[in-house]
């Protein structure tokens, strides 16, 4: 029975244009974040540059003409300084150079800034070096780099950016479905109070079978979004070779999937508790508010944590149910959680998840066959000891 | 699916009571539906019609009292065998016809070709072929309406339940649900119906209950109501006009000129009375006839049968 009513929402819902649309975004930006990631871990080489040289900047070429690791500069020599400018207008070279100042079209751009900087004192400290007859040896001496050593406490972090893409999709995209498809199952239920549907349904149908088979049946469509969502990351994992990616980024894949089904039964059956106290369509955004503002507090922390995960808003909210769902994935992308902390994370989840699959039923079942205005806190409260239904 | 139990023995409410509140919505009631029995349930507006027909669906958990289906507690097989037709109508507007039929056979246990093939026959019986798969938001409030008995109907139940099924018809829908309401009686269906048009009661079953207050106020069939009313009609016509005429004793009810109608007490002198019309001027129609049920409502209720509820209640 459950099964039937939940295949209704899946052909119903999935027929219509929000899922289609909404699905091909999340498919089009899941495969957009992947091409970055590509993109951005291929871009190792040096920057092409063009520097004019004008007047005096030309004493510098040699010195400017050597290039780093960020930049490789190309030399165009420019005999006069408004020809330069037009160059520069024109796009034709990055900056201009007349051996005391330098010129921009807009902006400095501070990687070329500082190269050119650099290459001048340079250059002036070989100049200077002469000055003072000290030999190329001499001079060599001088500048000879200092080893500086560095040793890192967290043994190392290279994979920073890989741990940062799966805490953001483990926790942005729990974050989202939850609340989108927690929105739709409220919607569903209202639809059904207020077009009076749901009678004719609970003259069959237990409302615990009912609110069932609404649960499984959008659980099952936002699975297959979240599992679009991680295929883009293990798709996005796979084409960043050349880092290694901790064990616990792999680990959070899985977890992110398991955390978001509980999180979508705490979630969802919470929805449909406030859904079914309304009557009205119009009533839903306010009747929402307290579902959704303990898991936006947990978006939140993510949000403000990405650069400072181990800190205490993140390790509490990943113990509590009702941020958990986004911080638990988000936390054990970011950091290396240990195994029980995980196992007691999960289990405080599942059994709040029963809890409010009870609490939630019980609003619901209270509430779904009562018109009129909306049903109070107080007197959905009062009625544990008289059951409707 | 056939229950066990005795198939004679059809629905039966013993003692059901159930508040909300400081609202009594039914008290003490009983009542009865045999198979093949058709009856009428009557009750103004908050006297427990709907509370009543709830509980039976297993929807309002009754304070006291049991409902029993052929000797055994409704269960949830048993509601799989009950068609329920809720006063304030509802289906699922973006589906189509013959999906929306077919679904709700299938959550009454149909396996999906069966409730599909059930739609069918209801959608053709019912007239709404050319519309089958169209969104029920596109069609007209009597084929809705159609569409609403259609869902009450395809798992074929043993037992109706339906909650003012005559409200909102158009005449030729009307006329459809008469015809099938009887159809389904006649074919060992139990059905339980409130309605307010009396006439439509009156005409389509020979039985009622009438409650009001959530209290049981008369049970039977309707011709021992009207037999043991205390009042008879008398009406008289003449052969031409008469100017005016006050009869000795009843009340007049109506009067046009040429003929009277008297409301008189069951003992009332009737032979004094026609004499009395007679003496008013050549009389060529006298008749003594029991009343109409709306009369017997208001008789035993106090009130009209359409009349508005005093209190507001949570659940009329």
């Amino acid at each position: 029975m459950i099964w039937i009513i939940a295949k209704r929402e899946i052909v119903t819902r999935s027929r219509s244009k929000a899922f289609l649309g909404l699905t091909a975004v999340l498919f089009v930006g899941v495969i957009a974040v992947a091409l970055v990631q590509l993109f951005v871990n291929a871009d190792d080489e040096p920057r092409e540059v063009t520097i004019g040289l004008v007047g005096s900047g030309a004493d510098v070429s040699g010195a400017l003409e050597l290039g780093n690791d960020d930049l490789d500069p190309t030399l165009e020599m420019v005999e006069s300084v408004e020809r330069g400018e037009t160059l520069l207008d024109d796009g034709a070279i990055d900056v201009l150079f007349d051996g005391e100042v330098l010129t921009w079209k807009g902006l400095p751009d501070f990687t070329l800034d500082s190269y050119v900087r650099d290459s001048v004192q340079q250059a002036a400290f070989a100049d200077r070096a002469q000055g003072f007859e000290l030999s190329d040896a001499d001079l060599a001496a001088l500048f000879a780099p200092v080893e500086v050593g560095e040793v890192r406490l967290d043994g190392g972090d290279d994979e920073f950016g890989v741990r940062i893409a799966a805490a953001g999709v483990a926790g942005f995209a729990t974050f989202m479905l939850l609340q989108i498809w927690g929105s739709f199952l409220m919607m569903g239920v209202i639809e059904e109070k207020s077009s009076k549907v749901v009678e004719i349904l609970l003259s069959q149908v237990r409302p615990s079978t009912l609110l069932a088979g609404k649960v499984v049946g959008l659980g099952v469509l936002a699975l297959v979004q979240m599992l679009i969502f991680v295929a883009g990351l293990v798709v996005g994992l796979l084409l960043v070779q050349d880092i290694a990616i901790p064990g616990s980024v792999w680990g959070s894949v899985p977890l992110s999937v398991l955390t978001f089904l509980l999180g979508f039964g705490f979630y969802a059956t919470a929805y449909a508790a406030v859904g079914s106290m309304v009557s009205r369509q119009e009533d839903a955004t306010s009747a929402q508010l307290p579902v959704m503002f303990p898991l936006l507090v947990g978006y939140f922390i993510a949000a403000a944590s990405f650069n400072a995960p181990d800190n205490i808003a993140v390790t509490i909210g990943s113990f509590v149910p009702f941020t958990s769902p986004v911080l638990l994935p988000f936390r054990a992308a970011m950091l290396d959680v240990p195994v029980w902390q995980l196992a007691v994370s999960l289990l405080i989840l599942a059994a709040s998840t029963v809890l409010m699959l009870r609490f939630a039923g019980w609003i619901y079942r209270f509430s779904i066959l009562r018109t009129g205005s909306r049903v109070t806190w107080l007197e959905a409260w009062r009625s544990r000891r008289d059951p409707v239904l | 699916m056939t229950l066990p139990g005795d198939p004679t023995d059809g629905l039966r409410i013993v003692d059901l009571a159930k508040r909300y509140g400081t609202v009594v919505a039914v008290d003490g009631l009983d009542l009865s539906v045999p198979a093949g029995g058709l009856i009428g349930f009557l009750g103004p507006n908050g006297a427990g019609k709907t509370t009543t027909m709830r509980a039976i669906l297993g929807m309002v958990r009754p304070d006291r009292g049991s409902i029993t289906w052929r000797g055994r507690p409704v269960d949830d097989d048993a509601r799989r065998l009950t068609g329920y037709m809720p006063q304030e109508r509802g289906l699922y507007a973006r589906m189509k016809v013959r999906e929306q039929i077919a679904y709700f056979g299938q959550l009454a246990g149909l396996r999906r070709s069966d409730a599909q093939a059930r739609a069918d026959v209801w959608i053709e019986r019912l007239g709404i072929a050319d519309r089958a798969d169209s969104l029920v938001q596109e069609l007209s409030g009597g084929n809705q309406q159609r569409v609403q008995l259609a869902v009450s109907l395809v798992h074929d139940p043993e037992l109706l339940v339906l909650d003012e099924p005559f409200a909102g018809l158009d005449p030729v829908a009307a006329e459809t649900m008469r015809e099938i309401i009887a159809e389904r009686a006649a074919a060992g269906v139990s059905v339980l119906f409130s309605s307010h048009q009396l006439d439509v009661v009156e005409d389509l079953c020979d039985e009622v209950v009438i409650i009001a207050d959530g209290r049981l106020v008369a049970s039977g069939l309707i011709t021992d109501l009207r037999s043991a009313s205390a009042t008879r009609w008398l009406r008289v016509r003449w052969t031409q006009p008469v100017e005016r005429w006050t009869p000795v004793v009843g009340h007049v009810e109506s009067f046009d000129g040429r003929t009277a109608l008297v409301r008189l007490g069951r003992d009332a002198d009737v032979a004094a009375s026609i004499a009395d019309a007679l003496s008013a001027g050549p009389v060529s129609e006298v008749a003594l006839e029991p009343p109409r049920l709306d009369a017997i409502f208001t008789e035993l209720v106090g009130s009209h049968p359409s009349a508005r509820p005093e209190t507001t209640g949570v659940a009329s």
